[in-house]
């Protein structure tokens, strides 16, 4: 047993890369679940182990670990196990260039749209008070904002067709890009894949216009392909709401 | 195939850590200078695989154009050419040591960069770009596939200033400055102990912002004379020997994007 101890919430998006790349690696791990609509990540026994309070979190031995994607580079380096780095230098830049277009520039307008349509509503049910006091806890002043719009619905029409814009566009490029490599910017299966696909999985569900068999025949292939992955199944087993219950019908759908 | 070109600006910003990174690895990589605030980054020649140069986040960085594909993003070109060059020592080989330089790297390219872009081009190309002539500017503008670059462009050229982000800007550079002098705290010579990709990186958006903020640097003795060691080291200095200006570290393009939410 490795001494491996892991902070998440859903396998879905940021949560889910360093799952699926433990589990991809075959390293065991104690999980530790963070109910992220619970505000859990920002409660004292959290914060404790990450002062920003930020999910997910991961400590090896004395180290603590943060940030989805600096943490799989992290776990693929460390570990034996597949590689999920290609080997080829212009590969491991694309690989790179693709996991930061998704996680500065593309994930931000997926999560604002899933914050205001998922989020948000599900947080607003509770007693306007204790949200406050939660929001107060927050450590980041920014995501101390974030939290306050998403909670507040305060994200407007103009910003909100922007990134609806960016995900369509992202989306008709990793397309074309699918097309050319059997995986997203290598030959290979990597952590580039884990990390587009944490983000895309529920696109023929929640965005039926951007992603279906018709409009995206690549990206549809891909995804079935990561999601027979047995790595995906046991990954997507751990979830606890009915998230992931829910797209595992799609994915039965596609493949 | 035709041999790999790395088309770059000035160097300073973007441009500096990719040629100071080929200068560690000493490869023989053809360099050819472009002019950024002209647009000539959306007109290069050989480039049949665009999508990293049209959706690129970094701005006017530098490009690296190999086998037909546009390479961007200076951080991950940094990282490269050191594996080009079969690991040149500018990236730890400790995994955990390897984890602390990337989640460095990504706090200065993500609130560093931009900030730093922003003050220095409004300070420097603003003047330059509103005084391109409009029938040229307007294809410049067409020539840049990325809407959100356009948009940092046209704010340029438009003289427009927005009072809270140069405020947010300021005090983001003054967090860069303070989180070098704590890391300098404990005596070491270089942001992760050994030379690397940190170093770079951070010289190349800070070392423009001494010049132009000095204040931010008042109270990080530490943080200047890291500054003064990057300085003189020997890639720094043949990076800054290919300027074709007397003070390159003063000369500035449009640069990312300011973080759009939280």
């Amino acid at each position: 047993m490795t001494d491996v101890t892991l902070y998440h919430w859903e396998p879905n998006a940021n949560s889910g890369k360093p799952m699926l790349a433990l589990m991809e690696k075959g390293v065991p791990f104690v999980s530790h679940y963070i109910d992220m609509l619970q505000f859990d990540q920002h409660k004292p026994e959290y914060l404790a182990i990450n002062p920003q309070g930020t999910i997910p979190a991961m400590t090896h031995g004395s180290h603590v670990l943060t940030e989805s994607t600096a943490i799989m580079e992290y776990v693929n380096a460390e570990f034996a196990g597949p590689d999920l780095m290609p080997a080829d230098a212009q590969d491991r830049w694309r690989v790179r260039w693709w996991m930061k277009f998704m996680d500065q520039w593309l994930g931000p307008s997926f999560s604002m749209i899933g914050w205001s349509v998922f989020v948000g509503p599900r947080v607003r049910e509770r007693d306007p008070e204790e949200l406050a006091a939660a929001i107060e806890r927050i450590p980041l002043p920014e995501r101390r904002a974030a939290w306050r719009k998403a909670i507040n619905g305060d994200f407007s029409a103009e910003e909100l067709a922007e990134s609806r814009r960016r995900v369509a566009l992202g989306v008709a490029k990793l397309e074309i890009e699918l097309g050319k490599r059997d995986y997203v910017g290598s030959d290979q299966y990597s952590l580039a894949d884990i990390n587009i696909f944490n983000s895309t999985y529920s696109l023929p569900i929640s965005q039926p216009g951007l992603a279906s068999r018709e409009a995206t025949p690549n990206i549809m292939r891909w995804l079935k392909r990561v999601y027979e992955r047995e790595a995906v199944q046991k990954t997507w087993a751990m979830g606890k709401t009915d998230l992931a219950a829910r797209y595992s019908l799609v994915m039965e759908g596609i493949v | 195939m035709a041999q790999p070109i790395l088309y770059h600006g000035e160097p300073n910003g973007a441009s500096l850590t990719v040629l100071a990174a080929l200068a560690e690895t000493g490869l023989e990589i053809r360099c050819q200078r472009i002019d950024l605030l002209a647009g000539a980054r959306h007109a290069l020649p050989g480039v049949s695989e665009p999508l990293a140069l049209d959706l690129g986040i970094e701005g006017e960085g530098p490009v690296l154009v190999s086998g037909g594909e546009a390479m961007t993003e200076s951080v991950f070109l940094a990282q490269y050419l050191d594996e080009l060059a079969g690991g040149c020592g500018l990236q730890p080989s400790d995994p955990f040591a390897h984890w602390d330089m990337l989640m460095w790297c990504r706090q200065i390219t993500e609130r560093l960069s931009p900030a730093a872009a922003l003050l220095g081009n409004l300070a420097a190309s603003q003047a330059v770009i509103a005084a391109i002539p409009e029938e040229h500017f307007a294809g410049v503008t067409a020539s840049i596939v990325s809407d959100d670059l356009r948009a940092r462009w046209q704010a340029l050229h438009d003289g427009a200033v927005d009072a809270a982000q140069v405020a947010d800007s300021e005090a983001k550079v003054a967090q860069a400055a303070a989180r070098c002098e704590d890391r300098l705290a404990d005596g070491r010579e270089w942001l992760m102990g050994r030379f690397s990709i940190a170093d770079l990186v951070t010289y190349s958006w800070l070392a423009g912002m001494e010049l132009l903020r000095p204040e931010a640097f008042a109270e990080t003795p530490l943080t200047r004379a890291w500054l003064a060691r990057v300085a003189v080291r020997p890639c720094i200095l043949a990076a800054l020997a290919m300027a074709s200006t007397p003070e390159p570290l003063k000369v500035w393009a449009p640069g990312p994007e300011i973080n759009r939410w939280g």
